[in-house]
């Protein structure tokens, strides 16, 4: 028998680590901001896996819903030349 | 009453005792197909099969024949707003030039979805092609949660009115990243006006509906509906509320008279100006979809779900959350454009307080006792 929770908690880990890991290696910093909601909205399905709703929802109502979305508004009102190239 | 999941469970059932009726006949020959057959029939993979037919009937309805009767009615509604007689696209095979125009937008789709696809030279390839499918699933996935009876529901959840809150909430940021990856003036400036309309405007909703919650005692929205039945529709006590409520969805879904994000004279067509083909529709689609969801929340939290008298449930449901539509379209339509300042006062320094008043009201009410 498989047990289906434990299938589900690997793939999204999976999802959440490699998307982690691009929120610090993209290039582009609205790539970043992009993993890093995807990051939260995995985090919000994990918590769903461990059989609390509430917490869920407003995991991705606040973070998944807010803070990429203020964090892209604050990179563009940065320069253009600073918002592709953030090693130099 | 539909009861969806019995429905669902019932075609499953039909469907996989076939399967298994055929697989079970060459079993006699190969043993492992006789195994296969009895887990086809057992109650996990049944029930399984039957949730997944429960999504497709939800998406079939929204996506489908609400959304053509949606389209249809909002085109029909303001042509005659306009004094014109609108779209009259007759059957194919008829050759009066007269008719109700219903299968316009089929005809509008199918054009659609023969276009070319291109994509803008100095895009970003990935998220210019990844917004636009975000919005229309995150459009589609709020249905999951909304009952239009106590039995056609497919996740009746336990914080289901949060649930459509947070799922509407993710929009914004695909807007934001849609308009950015365009890599054009237009739809940036757009895509940065409608995220901070949508985000904002998202304050004065979730507010109005706190009223109904502290009413009805509970964030279940089928919970909502049955206290509505047990007293009173939660609209007549909570009329400010409502009204912020249809405001604020009109707000938040981009409409006439809050449409700075595309307003057509300064910014081509807001954050959408590079989409084309089907991308564009989807994003078309998915907005008269949210318009759609906006009248259904409006239909359960104040206006008392599907409770009326003889017709069943799911029909006065239709009905209720079909003349909240036809509301919003007619002003839409007869509304001049607001400008940026009065956008930001209106939200601000009407909705809001509006909005706490009417949680003041709601405690009032229960604290003298009467819900």
């Amino acid at each position: 028998m498989v047990e289906w929770d434990l299938f589900f908690f690997i793939a999204l880990s999976v999802v959440e680590v490699v998307a982690s890991i691009l929120v610090i290696a993209s290039k582009k910093l609205v790539h970043s901001a992009f993993w890093l909601a995807i990051t939260l909205i995995t985090m919000g399905a994990i918590y769903i896996l461990l059989r609390s709703e509430f917490i869920a929802v407003v995991q991705i109502l606040v973070y998944a819903g807010a803070v990429p979305v203020l964090f892209v508004f604050g990179i563009m009102l940065t320069r253009r030349k600073m918002m592709e190239e953030p090693n130099e | 009453m539909i009861d969806l999941y019995g429905i669902s469970y019932g075609i499953g059932k039909w469907f996989m005792g076939i399967i298994a009726a055929i697989l079970d006949f060459f079993g006699q020959w190969i043993q492992p197909f006789q195994g296969l057959a009895d887990w086809l029939m057992r109650w996990e993979t049944l029930n399984v099969l039957a949730i997944t037919i429960q999504v497709v009937i939800v998406f079939l309805f929204v996506s489908i024949i609400n959304l053509f009767i949606i389209m249809w009615i909002e085109r029909k509604m303001y042509a005659r707003l306009h004094t014109r007689r609108g779209i009259m696209l007759p059957l194919p095979f008829r050759k009066v030039q007269k008719g109700t125009g219903f299968l316009q937008n089929l005809a509008d789709g199918m054009k659609l979805i023969q276009k070319e696809n291109i994509t803008p030279k100095n895009a970003d390839k990935w998220m210019y092609h990844i917004a636009p499918a975000i919005i229309a699933t995150t459009s589609i996935l709020v249905f999951v949660a909304i009952p239009l009876s106590e039995t056609f529901v497919v996740a009746n959840l336990e914080g289901g009115l949060i649930f459509v809150f947070a799922i509407l909430a993710i929009a914004p940021f695909a807007v934001l990243v849609g308009g950015w990856a365009s890599n054009n003036k237009f739809t940036l400036i757009g895509g940065m006006r409608g995220a901070a309309q949508m985000l904002s405007y998202e304050i004065p909703l979730i507010l109005a509906a706190v009223g109904v919650i502290l009413l009805a005692g509970s964030l279940n929205l089928v919970d909502i509906v049955i206290a509505q039945q047990q007293t009173i529709w939660f609209g007549i006590p909570l009329i400010l509320g409502l009204l912020v409520f249809l405001v604020a969805i009109v707000a938040e879904v981009e409409r006439l008279p809050f449409d700075i994000p595309e307003a057509e004279a300064e910014l081509v067509e807001g954050w959408a100006t590079e989409y084309g083909g089907m991308r564009f529709g989807l994003i078309f689609v998915a907005k008269w979809v949210r318009t759609y969801a906006g009248a259904a929340l409006i239909t359960i939290l104040f206006l008392g779900g599907w409770s009326g008298p003889i017709l069943p449930g799911e029909i006065w449901f239709i009905i209720k959350s079909y003349i909240v539509f036809i509301i919003i379209v007619w002003t839409t339509w007869s509304l001049p454009r607001t400008r940026m300042d009065q956008v930001l006062e209106i939200g601000w320094k009407r909705l809001l307080p509006a909005a706490l008043i009417s949680i003041a009201i709601a405690a009032a009410l229960k604290w003298v006792g009467w819900f």
